[in-house]
C-alpha cells in the first residue's frame, strides 16, 4: 500500500509552500523511500533526480575517505539485469543524459529526457539502487578513473586550497577532507572493493534516499511504476556517529604553490549547520552577499576602485552540520595581502558594531526572490535546487522552507550573526601565495 | 617568449618515422554567414514570465587587429561592465541587482552575444538599463585596466598553469589555424592585450556593434507592443559598421603536434583538423551522429568513452565533435552563438597517467580509423541515434537558448536544425553514416596537442614505431587483452613535433 503523506506534515517544517513557485506531492512508500512530483511546464519532458543523503560527511573511517564520490562513480558499472554498458546504453537511446554528483553531504543522480520512457527509466534506476552489481576488476578500473579526476582537478590550487583551509579548520569532523578523499586514500581505491560493498548496504537504503520527478508527467502513473520497481527494497541507513568538533578556535595557516599563480586570502569560519527550524543557514547566505557581494562597499572598495582583488565572494552552501562560511579574494599582488584581510575584516567588524545598510539588506531579499524566479527555468534547474535542499535538511520541502526563511532574515540577524559566529578568536585564515614570478 | 606559428614553421623535425600520409595539406575555406537585415528581429513566445532578449552580432576575434589580439572580448566586456555614460559600472551594478536582472554577453571567433533577461514586472527599468550599456557605454579607462588585467591573469595564470584541458585545446586552435584570424585565442594574447588602448575600444565598438551586423531575438511573453519595445530601444545603435572581415583560407595541415610542456600530474590531449563539413550539407547530420557514436560530450555510451575509461581506466572520459565544440558553462550542453564560418572535427582525450599517454593516443586513433573500418554495431548505433533525437530535445528548453539557436539557425542558413536533425537521424542506417564518414574523415588528417611534464619521453613514445604497451594494475578481461596489442600498434600519423613551454602559450 502506498501511503501518501500530506507535504506539511512531514517533518516539523514551518509552512512554507508560497516561498517556492514549484509546489511538491510528496509520497512516501512504505519502504522509507520519498517520492516527491513537481509538475512543470516541459511538453514531453522531465528530470528524475535521486538524492542520497550520504555525502564525504559520512566517511567516518580512516583510510577510506573519497568514497562516496568513488560510489557514485561504481553505480553506473550495472546489475545482473542490466550489466555495465547495457543500462547506459539503453537510456541513450531512449534519449535521456545522465550524470552524477558529490557533496560533503549528498549524492545525486539526474537523468532528463523524455516522459514517453519514464516508466523505462523509472525501472532502471530502481534496478541499480535495488541491485548494483560489480566485479573487483570493474571496480579496480574505476579507481583508476577517479585518480584520474583528481590529478585533472590538481591541476589548479583550487583543491590544494580547499583540502589546506579544511585540515585548519576541522580536527575531527569529516568535513576535514575534501569529496574527492585524501589523495592517499584515493590511490589506495584499488584495494577496498569489499568495503565497497559494505558502503553500498550501508547508505543505499529506501530511508536514505528521496527521489524528484518534475515536469510533465502523469502523477499516478508515475506513483504506479514507483511502487512496482522499488516497492522491494528493502534495508535502513546505517548509523554513524560523525565526530563533532570540540573547541572551535581560528588557525592562521599558510599554502605556497609552487608554480605561477595569483595569490589568494580567505577567511573562514565554523558556523551553524542548516535546519528546517532555525534559519541560521538563510542568513549565513545573506551575510555573504552583504560581505562582500558586488553591490557591497567592500568589493567596490577591493575591486572597483582599488583594484587590488581579482574575484572577491563568499561561500555559504547550506549543510548538515556546522560548515566553512568563508569570504574568498583573489588578489592581483601578494604586497596588497595585509590590505586586503583588513577590509574584509572591518566589513565583519562594523556589522558587529551594529551597523547595517538596511537598504541593501531588502535589496538582497529582493534579489533572492526574482533569481529564484528566473533559475527555474527548466525541470531540470527546478529538481536540481529541490535535490541538494532536500538531501542536506531531510526533507523534500526544504527548498521551500529555505526560500522563507531566506525572506524572513532581518538586518538585526546579521548583526546577531556575525557577533556570535564571526568572532576574531575563531576565524581561520588561510595565506595563499604564488610561487614564481608569473 | 615564442610564437607557435613561428615555431611551427621552423622545426619539422627530420628523422621521424614516416607518417601514414604523404599527400599535402588541402586549404579550407571558409562559409560565410547568411546575410541577415539590419536589427532583423525573431521573437519566440513562450508562457514564461521572465523575458529573455538577445542580441548577436557578426563580429569576434577574427576583428581583432594584428598586435591587438583580444581587442573584440575586452571591448564587450567593458561594454558589459564597465558602467554607461549616466552609472558608473558600481551603479549599474546596483540598478540591475534588486530585480536580479540579468546583463551577460560571450565574445567567439565570428560571433558577439549580449543576452539580457528580467522579470517582466520589471522589463522598462530593465530594459533601459540594458539599451543604455550598448548605446552609450562609459569606456571608463579604470575599468579597461582591470579588465585587462584579467584577461592578461586568464591567459598568464589560469589558461597556462591552471588548466591543461583548455590549455590544449587553445594549442590545438593555434596549431590547426596558425597565419590565420581563428589562431589566438578569444581572450587574446599578452602582448596583444597589453598594447590595447581605449581609443581602441572605442573604434572598435563603434565597428563591430552596429545595426547592419546584429540579428535581434525575444522570447518569453512577447507580443507585438512588447517586441516594439524591445526594437525601439536598440534602434539607437549605429547604423552601419565596418564590412565583416573575410576570412583567408584554413592550410588544412595535418601529421603536426605539438607538446606544450608544463609541470603537471598529467597527460591532456586535443586531436584534430579543420574541414569543410557545415551545417546544411547533405551529410552533416550523418557525420554528426557517427561522431556522437565515437564519443558523444562526456556521456558513457560513445565508444571512445566505453573502451578508454570504462575498460580501461585510462582517464575521465574521451569525445569526439563534428563542429567546433564549446561547453556551455556548467552544463555538459554546447554554447549556442558559437557557431563559426571555418570548422574543425576533434577528439578530447582528458587527462591520462603520463606512462600511458601514448598508449592513450594510439588506442584513440584506433577507435577513430575503426569508425570508418569496422561495421558499427547495430546496437551501439541506435543508442547513439536514440540519444541525439533526446538530447536535441533537451537543448532548447531555455529561452536564451532557443534564441541563441534560432539566430545560429538564421546564421548557417539551416530554419528548424534541430527539427530537421531529427527527422534525419529516424532515417539513416549504419551503412550511410559510415560512408558520409569516410568521406570527410581520415586519421591521416589527424594533428595532435598534449600538455605534460615529460615531453622528451612522449615525443619519443608518439614518433616511434610502437607498440606503446600498457600494463594495468588490476585484471583484465580477455577481450580487452586481446585488442590491446592493436591500440598499442597503431600508427600515428604524425610527422613532426614541435615541443613548448607552457610560458610560451597566447604570449604573441
Amino acid at each position: 500500500m502506498v501511503l501518501p503523506v500530506l507535504a506539511l506534515c512531514l517533518a516539523a517544517a514551518p509552512p512554507a509552500a508560497s516561498a517556492f513557485p514549484f509546489p511538491a506531492t510528496v509520497t512516501k512508500l512504505p519502504n522509507g523511500l520519498t517520492v516527491a512530483r513537481v509538475p512543470a511546464s516541459s511538453p514531453g519532458l522531465a528530470a528524475y533526480y535521486s538524492v542520497v543523503r550520504t555525502g564525504s560527511r559520512n566517511e567516518v573511517e580512516a583510510g577510506l575517505t573519497g568514497f562516496a564520490h568513488f560510489f557514485e562513480h561504481v553505480m553506473f558499472k550495472g546489475t545482473k539485469a542490466w550489466p555495465e554498458g547495457s543500462r547506459g546504453n539503453l537510456l541513450g537511446s531512449l534519449g535521456f543524459s545522465e550524470n552524477a554528483y558529490t557533496s560533503d553531504d549528498v549524492t545525486v543522480y539526474h537523468v532528463s529526457g523524455p516522459t514517453s520512457s519514464l516508466e523505462k527509466l523509472i525501472e532502471l534506476e530502481a534496478d541499480r539502487f535495488l541491485n548494483l552489481d560489480f566485479s573487483e576488476e570493474t571496480f579496480q578500473t574505476e579507481a583508476k578513473a577517479v585518480l584520474g579526476e583528481y590529478h585533472k582537478n590538481a591541476a589548479s590550487p583550487g583543491l590544494k586550497i580547499e583540502e589546506t583551509l579544511n585540515a585548519a579548520a576541522f580536527a575531527k569532523h569529516t568535513y576535514r577532507h575534501t569529496t574527492l578523499g585524501f589523495y592517499e586514500d584515493i590511490k589506495a581505491m584499488p584495494t577496498r572493493y569489499a568495503y565497497s560493498k559494505e558502503f553500498f548496504k550501508r547508505w543505499y537504503t529506501p530511508d536514505n534516499v528521496i527521489v524528484f520527478v518534475v515536469g510533465d508527467f502523469d502523477d499516478a502513473k508515475v506513483m504506479e511504476w514507483m511502487q512496482k520497481y522499488y516497492g522491494p527494497w528493502k534495508g535502513t541507513a546505517a548509523k554513524v556517529v560523525i565526530p563533532q568538533e570540540s573547541a572551535v578556535k581560528g588557525k592562521d595557516v599558510k599554502l605556497e604553490w609552487d608554480k605561477p599563480t595569483l595569490p589568494r586570502a580567505y577567511q573562514a569560519w565554523i558556523t551553524p549547520a542548516a535546519s528546517l527550524t532555525a534559519k541560521d543557514a538563510a542568513v549565513a547566505e545573506v551575510l555573504g552577499e552583504y560581505l562582500v557581494g558586488e553591490t557591497s562597499p567592500t568589493f567596490k572598495s577591493l575591486v572597483l576602485e582599488q583594484q587590488l582583488v581579482e574575484h572577491l565572494g563568499a561561500d555559504s552552501s547550506p549543510h548538515r552540520d556546522p560548515a566553512l562560511f568563508t569570504l574568498a579574494a583573489t588578489l592581483k599582488a601578494e604586497k596588497d595581502r595585509d590590505a586586503v584581510n583588513a577590509a574584509l575584516t572591518a566589513a565583519v567588524k562594523e556589522l558587529q558594531a551594529g551597523k547595517v545598510d538596511a537598504a541593501r539588506v531588502e535589496a538582497i531579499r529582493s534579489h533572492s526572490r526574482y533569481a529564484l524566479l528566473m533559475g527555474l527555468e527548466t525541470p531540470d534547474q527546478i529538481a536540481d535546487h529541490l535535490a541538494y535542499m532536500a538531501g542536506v535538511l531531510g526533507s523534500p520541502q526544504a527548498a521551500a522552507t529555505f526560500q522563507q526563511q531566506l525572506s524572513q532574515v532581518e538586518p538585526k540577524d546579521l548583526v546577531a550573526y556575525a557577533k556570535k559566529h564571526l568572532t576574531a578568536a575563531r576565524r581561520n585564515t588561510l595565506a595563499f601565495s604564488a610561487g614564481a614570478a608569473k | 617568449m615564442i610564437a607557435l606559428a613561428l615555431v611551427l614553421a621552423a622545426t619539422a623535425d627530420a628523422g621521424l618515422k614516416p607518417g601514414l600520409a604523404a599527400h599535402a595539406p588541402e586549404p579550407v575555406a571558409a562559409r560565410a554567414f547568411a546575410a541577415t537585415t539590419p536589427l532583423q528581429l525573431l521573437t519566440l513566445p513562450s508562457k514564461t514570465p521572465i523575458v529573455s532578449i538577445r542580441l548577436v552580432f557578426k563580429a569576434g576575434s577574427v576583428d581583432d587587429p594584428k598586435g591587438k589580439e583580444g581587442l573584440t572580448a575586452l571591448t564587450t566586456r567593458l561594454i558589459l561592465e564597465g558602467g554607461t555614460e549616466k552609472l558608473t559600472g558600481a551603479q549599474l551594478r546596483e540598478a540591475l541587482f534588486p530585480m536580479a536582472g540579468q546583463i551577460g554577453g560571450d565574445t567567439d571567433k565570428d560571433l558577439t552575444a549580449f543576452a539580457g533577461r528580467v522579470h517582466q514586472e520589471k522589463l522598462d527599468a530593465f530594459l533601459a538599463l540594458f539599451s543604455d550599456v550598448l548605446l552609450h557605454p562609459r569606456f571608463d579607462p579604470k575599468e579597461l585596466e582591470r579588465l585587462r588585467d584579467s584577461a592578461l591573469n586568464t591567459v598568464q595564470v589560469r589558461l597556462r598553469q591552471e588548466n591543461d584541458e583548455e590549455l590544449g585545446k587553445v594549442s590545438l586552435d593555434a596549431l590547426l589555424y596558425a597565419g590565420h584570424p581563428y589562431r589566438h585565442a578569444v581572450v587574446g594574447t599578452a602582448q596583444g592585450l597589453k598594447a590595447i588602448t581605449l581609443d581602441d575600444v572605442k573604434a572598435q565598438a563603434a565597428k563591430l556593434f552596429s545595426q547592419d551586423r546584429a540579428v535581434l531575438g525575444i522570447a518569453g511573453p512577447v507580443d507585438e507592443a512588447l517586441s516594439a519595445k524591445v526594437v525601439a530601444a536598440f534602434q539607437g545603435l549605429p547604423a552601419k559598421g565596418a564590412p565583416v572581415t573575410e576570412l583567408p583560407k584554413a592550410s588544412g595541415i595535418h601529421g603536426q603536434s605539438v607538446i606544450v610542456q608544463r609541470d603537471t600530474l598529467s597527460t591532456a590531449g586535443s586531436f584534430g583538423f579543420t574541414w569543410n563539413l557545415r551545417r546544411g550539407d547533405p551529410d552533416f547530420f550523418a557525420v554528426a551522429l557517427a561522431l556522437s557514436y565515437l564519443g558523444e560530450h562526456r556521456q558513457q555510451h560513445g565508444v571512445l568513452f566505453d573502451e578508454l575509461r570504462e575498460k580501461r581506466g585510462l582517464n575521465y572520459g574521451t569525445y569526439s565533435y563534428p563542429e567546433h565544440f564549446r561547453q556551455e558553462g556548467g552544463s555538459m550542453l554546447p554554447m549556442v552563438n558559437s557557431l563559426r564560418r571555418q570548422q574543425d572535427m576533434t577528439v578530447w582525450l582528458r587527462p591520462v597517467e603520463p606512462q600511458n599517454g601514448a598508449f592513450a593516443t594510439r588506442g584513440a586513433t584506433y577507435f577513430v580509423n575503426a569508425l570508418l573500418t569496422q561495421p558499427m554495431p547495430k546496437d551501439r548505433f541506435e543508442t547513439a541515434r536514440g540519444f541525439l533525437i533526446g538530447a536535441t530535445r533537451l537543448r532548447e528548453q531555455k529561452d536564451q537558448r532557443r534564441l541563441g539557436q534560432a539566430i545560429d539557425d538564421l546564421l548557417s542558413g539551416t530554419p528548424g536544425f534541430y527539427e530537421q536533425f531529427r527527422a534525419a537521424l529516424e532515417k539513416l542506417t549504419p551503412e550511410q553514416v559510415q560512408a558520409a564518414a569516410k568521406k570527410v574523415l581520415s586519421i591521416d588528417r589527424l594533428n595532435y596537442v598534449f600538455v605534460t611534464k615529460d615531453a622528451d619521453a612522449l615525443k619519443a613514445a608518439i614518433t616511434s614505431a610502437g607498440p606503446n604497451p600498457i600494463s594495468y594494475p588490476s585484471p583484465k578481461p580477455k577481450d580487452v587483452l586481446d585488442l590491446d596489442p592493436a591500440l598499442a600498434s597503431q600508427p600515428l600519423p604524425i610527422t613532426s613535433v614541435t615541443v613548448l613551454p607552457a610560458s610560451g602559450v597566447m604570449e604573441q
